[in-house]
């Protein structure tokens, strides 16, 4: 049967009929019969017999670089009429005789050493990394014209292949073999185009998985740029964080409606840029503004400026100007486990918004199995959602990335984060490609290249550090679902209108690529489907058991409240 | 003989009189005039501010462009008197609707027509908006977050809003 197929394929002089025996040579040492079905095949749907499944590999791959190179032949295609695709043999022939018949492609030399790689398993082969190399040989030749694409295309997928074998090996402790590959990978880089794309992103995990294996001397691989002016160039570079922003106002100020006195806890304040846009919305709301109480939580600064407070001074003054009475106390802590709630002084009787955008998942420590244990030593995120749901919050804003960064196993970890982050960096560049003014071009370039450094240096925690050192470690919506559940925190429907925000915002921002969905009442924000952050709303189960040190809580609130009192002033307090 | 001249006079003047009635000149009719400009699209009104003094201050006028921004602008259309107020002060503490509508509305407007298929006549940026239904609220948030940026006089300039820059024509 294999032969009457072999006369459609065309003469060959090297796919001479010794091969063929030999084929059938070694099919019969499996002890498999000349007519039966493959059994994997048939799994997925197919029926080819095991005898015939080299022509077919042959055929598909034929197949494959006659349509990627030519454009007529894929058109041509469409005249012809298929029967039966399950019948995978047939089809692959009525598809290869309905394209123009191409004399390089039907008989290629080279196709039996490919051929010959699939048609021996029981041959030694030490990794697919050849496979990967018998495949780009044999591409070299077909379609002169989009040759060096598909050349940069199979160099792309070799190094992206040698990557994932470089962390496997880490992970196995062979450092030598890391060590070896990590060189393979540079050399590709060089025949890669590093400005853009795949390249790009696979020159940051070389220099990562460099990092890793040769740590440098100075430790924790600190630079010296300030991560707030990476933070807000990655503001400004794309639309995650707005999304982030304003999805969270919309909530809290539904939260917050027909209460005269609230407060909300951000957890990183940063330049505080999101809170300009809740001041406003305050005050322009239907019976008027509240009394605003922001406290902002954020680490101490380096150099005896109290950062904090020059961010509270200035959302004071915008508040003034639209007359907001606005307070403001700035908790300075290096580490989030280290904040007591004592430090906010909720008064009584005030409304309490939570807000963390991509904070929580600091908190985090290592999966002890991969079921998640919930029963495991008390982890700093335990402790900060107990007294988190002890507050009572009206609602708790939630914003973390869309991944799952914190497996335990370093490949697993390393092949999650090759593909998050190369999805960011392509929705970078997809996002940039906007034309400005002369000097907005200039900045526009400065600050996505910025942005590009914030997310590298997001990357490099993830893949160098282990321990206390590594602090990214996100963990998807599902998780954060369950982990928030088990505090004792009810979800919140985010509601259409802060999906037709987000909707409009986006479309200003740049239309093309980014797209918001909803999730079971949660947004998220992805690149071409792919999910890239979300945002979420949860209040306080008001069946939920009080936390332990409930009691102490109530204590220090009293205490609190007096001090309040007498000091409930409208300027920022210090 | 008196009174006859007398008339003539007064048939005089009140033809030079009837005269200048027909003869009408918006320009004394100032709040006429200002009710006009503000049925304008932005770049038309910025342009009818280059035609004389008088027109300029009309343009300059912020409830001239308050009547723009809230045309153009789903949710603004008929705003009650006590929303009115309170918002006019806002804007006006962040700015005023002249700059929200240069900053903010007009170019999220030029994007938004760039997006529903290029077309460049006035009439069509004003459909768009209303299919698109660019909110007030989102205008005002961003207007916000940039009149924030330009307080405490921080080294870089404000670029919040710069992902709303036009792309420049050079066809």
């Amino acid at each position: 049967m294999s032969s009457s197929f072999r006369s459609d394929v065309g003469t060959d002089p090297c796919d001479s009929v010794g091969d063929d025996r030999w084929w059938m040579a070694s099919a019969s040492d499996r002890g498999s019969s000349r007519g039966e079905i493959d059994g994997l095949l048939q799994g997925a749907g197919y029926r080819v017999r095991s005898t015939d499944l080299r022509h077919v590999a042959i055929g598909l791959e034929q197949l494959e670089s006659a349509m990627v190179g030519d454009q007529c032949a894929a058109s041509s295609a469409e005249a012809v009429v298929h029967y039966n695709p399950s019948d995978l043999t047939a089809w692959v022939d009525s598809m290869l005789s309905g394209l123009a018949p191409d004399p390089n492609l039907l008989r290629h030399p080279q196709s039996t050493a490919t051929a010959n790689a699939w048609a021996d398993p029981t041959r030694q082969r030490p990794s697919s990394l050849h496979r990967l190399e018998n495949h780009q040989q044999h591409r070299n030749v077909p379609a002169v014209s989009l040759q060096s694409m598909e050349e940069e295309e199979d160099a792309a997928i070799r190094l992206v292949h040698l990557l994932v074998s470089c962390a496997d090996s880490v992970q196995r402790g062979d450092s030598e073999m890391a060590g070896s590959l990590l060189d393979q990978a540079r050399l590709a880089l060089a025949r890669v185009n590093t400005g853009f794309g795949i390249g790009k992103v696979a020159g940051y995990f070389v220099d990562a998985l460099c990092r890793r294996l040769y740590p440098p001397p100075l430790c924790g691989g600190g630079s010296a740029a300030n991560p707030e002016i990476l933070y807000h160039h990655f503001y400004e570079a794309c639309p995650y964080i707005k999304f982030a922003h304003f999805t969270a106002n919309q909530a809290i100020l539904e939260a917050f409606q027909g209460h005269d006195r609230v407060h909300v806890v951000d957890f990183n304040l940063m330049h505080g840029l999101q809170w300009p846009a809740l001041i406003q919305a305050l005050a322009l709301r239907p019976g008027g503004p509240p009394l605003l109480r922001l406290t902002g939580i954020g680490p101490p600064s380096p150099d005896g400026r109290d950062a904090l407070r020059e961010v509270g001074l200035r959302l004071a003054e915008l508040a003034r100007s639209v007359q907001v009475r606005f307070a403001f106390r700035g908790v300075a802590a290096t580490r989030l486990e280290h904040v007591r709630p004592w430090m906010f002084q909720v008064a009584p009787g005030e409304a309490v918004a939570v807000n963390t955008v991509l904070q929580l998942h600091r908190l985090l420590g290592d999966r002890a199995s991969p079921e998640g244990g919930d029963a495991a030593a008390a982890e700093p995120i335990d402790t900060v959602l107990a007294w988190v749901v002890g507050l009572k919050p009206k609602i708790v804003t939630v914003v973390e990335q869309e991944a799952d960064h914190n497996k335990p196993s370093f490949l697993d970890r390393f092949t999650e984060a090759l593909f998050y982050y190369s999805t960011m960096f392509d929705s970078l560049e997809g996002g940039s490609h906007r034309s400005g003014g002369h000097q907005t071009q200039q900045q526009q370039t400065v600050v996505a290249a910025v942005a590009e450094a914030y997310l590298q240096r997001e990357m490099c925690n993830v893949v160098c550090c282990e321990g206390a050192a590594r602090v990214e470690r996100h963990e998807p919506l599902a998780r954060w679902r369950d982990r928030l559940g088990r505090a004792g925190l009810r979800a919140v429907h985010l509601g259409s209108n802060a999906f037709k925000q987000a909707s409009m915002l986006l479309t200003l921002f740049s239309g093309e690529g980014y797209c918001v969905e909803e999730v079971d009442g949660c947004l998220t924000l992805g690149w071409h489907s792919r999910p890239l952050i979300s945002a979420s709303a949860w209040r306080a189960d008001d069946d939920a058991s009080p936390p332990r040190d409930h009691q102490t809580l109530l204590v220090l609130q009293d205490h609190s409240s007096s001090v309040v009192d007498g000091d409930d002033h409208l300027q920022p307090a210090a | 003989m008196l009174t006859r001249e007398e008339g003539e006079e007064e048939q005089e003047e009140e033809e030079e009189a009837k005269g200048r009635r027909r003869a009408f000149s918006i320009n004394d009719n100032v709040d006429l005039l200002a009710e006009i400009l503000g049925r304008l699209d932005g770049r038309s009104l910025a342009v009818a501010g280059c035609v004389c003094r008088l027109w300029n201050a009309l343009g300059r006028r912020d409830s001239v462009w308050e009547a723009v921004c809230h045309r153009h602008v789903a949710g603004g259309g008929s705003s009650a008197a006590g929303g009115g107020c309170s918002t006019r002060s806002v804007v006006a503490a962040l700015g005023g609707y002249r700059r929200l509508y240069r900053l903010c509305i007009g170019p999220a407007l030029d994007r938004l027509a760039g997006s529903a298929g290029g077309r460049g006549s006035t009439t069509t940026t004003a459909a768009a908006a209303a299919a698109h239904h660019l909110s007030l609220s989102l205008s005002l948030s961003l207007f916000s977050i940039d009149c924030y940026e330009r307080l405490g006089g921080r080294q870089q300039p404000p670029a919040s809003l710069l992902f709303l820059c036009k792309p420049v024509d050079v066809s």
